[in-house]
């Protein structure tokens, strides 16, 4: 298991080497560059070349003759190996202190997200599977492709509009409410407000979760449904389930014990995958619901062409990914036996 | 269970109400630093305004300067020399005293790149300084040769030439003045979510979430007119249909920039007043001198009357935009020619005369640029391109519509042989025809359409240097006619950007300037 894991983690490190080169590569290969971008509708081109120059965006990208090490690759893995990520180029807030404000807001709506969609795929795939070609089924069914196929932005602006809007229930965006003051710890808000002591901001920042976690995660919820539903189909039709229905198991506890168990494996994947995806931050719904993450944050700074947060946010962003993914993988031998690791 | 929910949803939507007199804006986005004089951005500016007063400032609703930091300013004969009166007794909000020494401070980190607190190693840049005052200290094109202290409470700037419109300048938005003691203390930091900015404003500094928002609290020392209010948050949404719900929903107290299109939503709700801003701005067609057609004066003219721009203004600005007007926003409509109408009238016919004339009788195509983003100056930039290109080919022209990222297109437009024809804007920083003249016409201008007579710069010049608005207003008209008849650049329309408040919100003034202090605004009843 360890010389597994390690062989794993040297692999990923390699990955964020190889992605660093190629976003590095990528974000300059962009037409259109910073200084144009900062400057908007004021962009001459005198000003444009001498902002290029005071970013030092004027030097080769990877190897300058004259002085080696002085081009704009080595000096960003310089810093890097010294934990700095630079600072982005139109805030001037260190990368590094932007991540670690940003990365809890995508981290609780990931996890709100997946909350959701697990508690409702999970159940309505379990019963389209037990009550197969049932209303309940179609119903599961219709539910999951609805889920798949409807725009997030669409889906995101219909609940404002409905439960902030109209009915008033629930706030339209942003984390918490004006005037609500809560420190801190974690990052997770609603986590937060129990460790501080004040419920009250916790049920704010939760109430403030509920429309971003229902559109981010109607996707996510189609998937686990249909996943659910057919992989379980699958188990009940096998060989060890009918012998323990025929040894007089209980049916229940056939499903249970048994087909639930084994079913739930290609879940896990997907459940993996989607909340590496997730925790890559949420273009959409972080921008229409104003949510202070990755995703909104990233999307801005490729449209400012802001080279450092890009190189920064991908780079984080493919860590977790990869950190998920083997957190998934070792996940495996606790539900699978058959599963070794060498 | 359900039901339970619910009535819990319910229950606590009617305890979360925002503490009494707290007053919200929707901002358009998350401010890019709260540092003066390094920024160009219009979320940054609304914030600033708040926590910095400038040397002049201007009345309510108007271009017009009146006293600031500045009680009293003038200037030599030839305007080469501006002399400044600064308001006594006047403290930063971290109780460092306000006076010659603290604008020199400031005045020279925005202006030479040597000033050990203009922290440039560390990218800062102050790129308004180039764009509205020629550069910085040594370059050719700077405005300011020289910052001189006279005595503690008078501060004279030398010029490299006349220019009448200095005061103005110094009044916009970007040069709010900073505490020295701040600025030392908190380095290369300072104006980041990680500091305390520190002005003389209506307005201090608490805290500033990326992303989320900015907190404020009145400042009860100032100057001028005390707050009203008991706090400020200034919330960061960047999209402008989510301010409108924000607003319906009453999370937020008031808001700018909301789209055309959203009048009628705002005009139905009983709880909303909308809010017209003066238009200061301008959204325009630039054809380009590099392409055979357009390089014909008759072709271009012909261009200008087949554009119905009145009825595009009513149909994709709701109405909320005023065409038929020249480059300039109509607030400025007294440095236009009498001699020339304000822009061309839409009249087709005459365009295809013109055009046979010309020897395009049976037409010809050409690309028509629009940009991918939304401005005040263009809602719906795709929508109006349609707009004229249907109005084009009912002329024989086949426009092809094209458009790209929003970083390439500013960088394409000014790359050899740049776009045939395309969309752009100006918003105002300050109330003088320069302002809009000297961005697109200037000598430091983009240069995208290949446009730029020695006759013209000349007039650029003259109209800074003139010292009286009747001496402006004779230059002006020249400019007007002159660039009237080249028709390089067809003005389409000014618009009014819609900003709506919640009906307890009272005294609010926008300014067309982009962004004004929030010290008169009284909250009546605000639950």
């Amino acid at each position: 298991m360890a010389p597994y894991i390690l062989r794993r983690l040297w692999r990923t490190l390699l990955v964020l080497i190889g992605i660093s080169v190629v976003v590095f590569t990528f974000v300059r290969s962009i037409p259109g560059d910073p200084a144009t971008a900062i400057l908007g509708e004021r962009a001459n081109p005198e000003s444009v070349a001498r902002l290029t120059k005071q970013l030092g965006l004027d030097k080769p990208w990877f190897f300058n003759p004259a002085h080696p090490l002085d081009a704009q690759y080595p000096l960003y893995v310089n810093a890097l190996l010294h934990g700095d990520l630079g600072a982005g180029i139109k805030s001037q807030i260190p990368v590094r202190d932007e991540l670690r404000s940003r990365f809890p807001a995508t981290a609780e709506l990931a996890i709100g997200a997946l909350f959701f969609a697990l508690l409702i795929g999970l159940p309505a795939g379990i019963l389209a599977a037990l009550r197969r070609n049932s209303a309940w089924d179609s119903l599961a069914t219709g539910l999951s492709l609805v889920g798949v196929s409807m725009p997030i932005f669409w889906l995101g602006l219909l609940l404002v509009w409905i439960f902030a809007v109209l009915l008033g229930w629930l706030p339209p965006s942003a984390r918490l409410s004006t005037g609500v003051d809560l420190q801190p710890v974690t990052g997770l808000y609603v986590l937060d407000g129990l460790l501080r002591g004040q419920p009250a901001a916790s049920w704010d920042a939760l109430r403030h979760l509920i429309l971003p976690a229902i559109a981010l995660g109607s996707i996510p919820m189609a998937i686990i449904a249909r996943i659910t539903r057919s992989s379980l189909l699958e188990v009940l039709g096998q060989d060890y389930v009918r012998t323990a229905r025929a040894k007089g198991v209980a049916a229940n506890r056939v499903t249970i014990r048994h087909a639930l168990r084994n079913a739930l494996l290609p879940v896990v994947t997907v459940v993996g995958l989607q909340a590496g995806a997730l925790l890559g931050g949420a273009v959409l719904t972080e921008t229409i619901f104003s949510w202070p993450g990755l995703g909104s944050w990233l999307y801005d700074a490729i449209s400012l062409r802001d080279y450092p947060v890009i190189q920064g946010g991908v780079i984080f962003a493919a860590l977790i990914v990869s950190v998920v993914n083997l957190l998934v993988d070792l996940s495996y031998a606790l539900l699978d036996p058959r599963i070794q690791y060498r | 269970m359900k039901k339970l929910f619910l009535t819990a949803l319910l229950a606590s939507s009617m305890l979360g109400g925002a503490q009494a007199a707290t007053l919200v804006f929707g901002n358009n986005g998350d401010p890019v630093s709260l540092e003066p004089g390094n920024i160009t951005d219009g979320i940054s500016l609304a914030v600033q305004r708040q926590i910095y007063d400038t040397l002049v400032d201007f009345k309510d609703g108007t271009t017009d300067p009146t006293p600031g930091l500045a009680i009293s300013w003038k200037s030599n004969p030839d305007a080469t020399v501006w002399t400044f009166n600064l308001r006594k007794n006047v403290k930063f909000q971290d109780g460092t005293p306000f006076n010659a020494d603290a604008v020199v401070f400031n005045w020279t980190r925005f202006w030479d790149p040597k000033s050990p607190y203009g922290f440039r190693d560390q990218g800062r840049t102050y790129e308004i300084m180039a764009d509205l005052l020629g550069g910085f200290k040594g370059d050719k094109t700077a405005v300011i040769k020289n910052i001189v202290k006279v005595d503690d409470s008078t501060v004279r700037f030398e010029l490299t030439g006349g220019n009448s419109d200095f005061p103005v300048v110094i009044g916009a938005g970007y040069f709010g003045m900073a505490s020295p003691t701040a600025i030392k203390a908190q380095g290369a930091k300072y104006g980041t979510p990680a500091s305390t900015p520190v002005g003389t404003g209506p307005f201090s500094f608490v805290s500033w979430k990326t992303g989320d928002s900015v907190v404020l609290k009145p400042n009860m020392e100032y100057w001028g007119a005390k707050p009203k209010v008991t706090g400020l948050v200034i919330r960061s949404i960047k999209d402008p249909s989510q301010r409108l719900n924000e607003l319906k929903a009453g999370t937020i107290d008031f808001a700018s920039d909301l789209t055309p299109d959203s009048l009628n939503a705002v005009k139905a709700d009983k709880n909303l007043t909308a809010v017209l801003k003066p238009s200061f701005n301008v959204g325009f067609l630039s054809l380009n001198n590099r392409n055979k057609y357009l390089a014909n004066q008759q072709v271009r003219t012909a261009i200008s009357m087949a554009i119905n721009k009145k009825a595009i203004a009513e149909a994709f600005w709701n109405g909320l935009a005023v065409s038929n007007a020249s480059f300039l926003p109509p607030v400025m409509a007294w440095a236009n020619s009498d001699a020339v109408p304000a822009d061309y009238k839409y009249d087709p016919a005459a365009a295809k005369k013109m055009l046979a004339d010309a020897g395009y009788a049976n037409g010809f195509s050409l690309d028509l640029w629009y940009m991918p983003v939304s401005r005040p100056y263009f809602p719906n930039p795709k929508d109006i391109a349609q707009a004229i290109a249907a109005d084009l080919s009912a002329v024989g022209i086949k426009a092809n519509l094209k458009t790209e990222d929003w970083a390439k297109y500013l960088d394409d437009r000014n790359k050899e042989p740049g776009f045939d024809m395309y969309m752009i804007g100006w918003t105002g920083d300050y109330g003088s025809p320069d302002n809009f003249y000297g961005a697109y016409y200037g000598a430091n201008a983009s240069d995208d359409i290949n446009y730029n007579p020695a006759q013209l710069q000349s007039l650029l010049e003259q109209g800074r240097a003139a010292l009286t608005r009747p001496g402006k207003a004779k230059v002006y008209a020249q400019l007007h006619e002159l660039t009237y008849k080249a028709a390089f650049r067809i003005p389409m329309a000014h618009s009014q950007p819609l900003a709506a408040a919640r009906t307890y919100v009272k005294g609010w003034v926008p300014s067309p300037l982009g962004s004004e202090a929030f010290n008169n605004i009284i909250l009546v009843g605000k639950k």
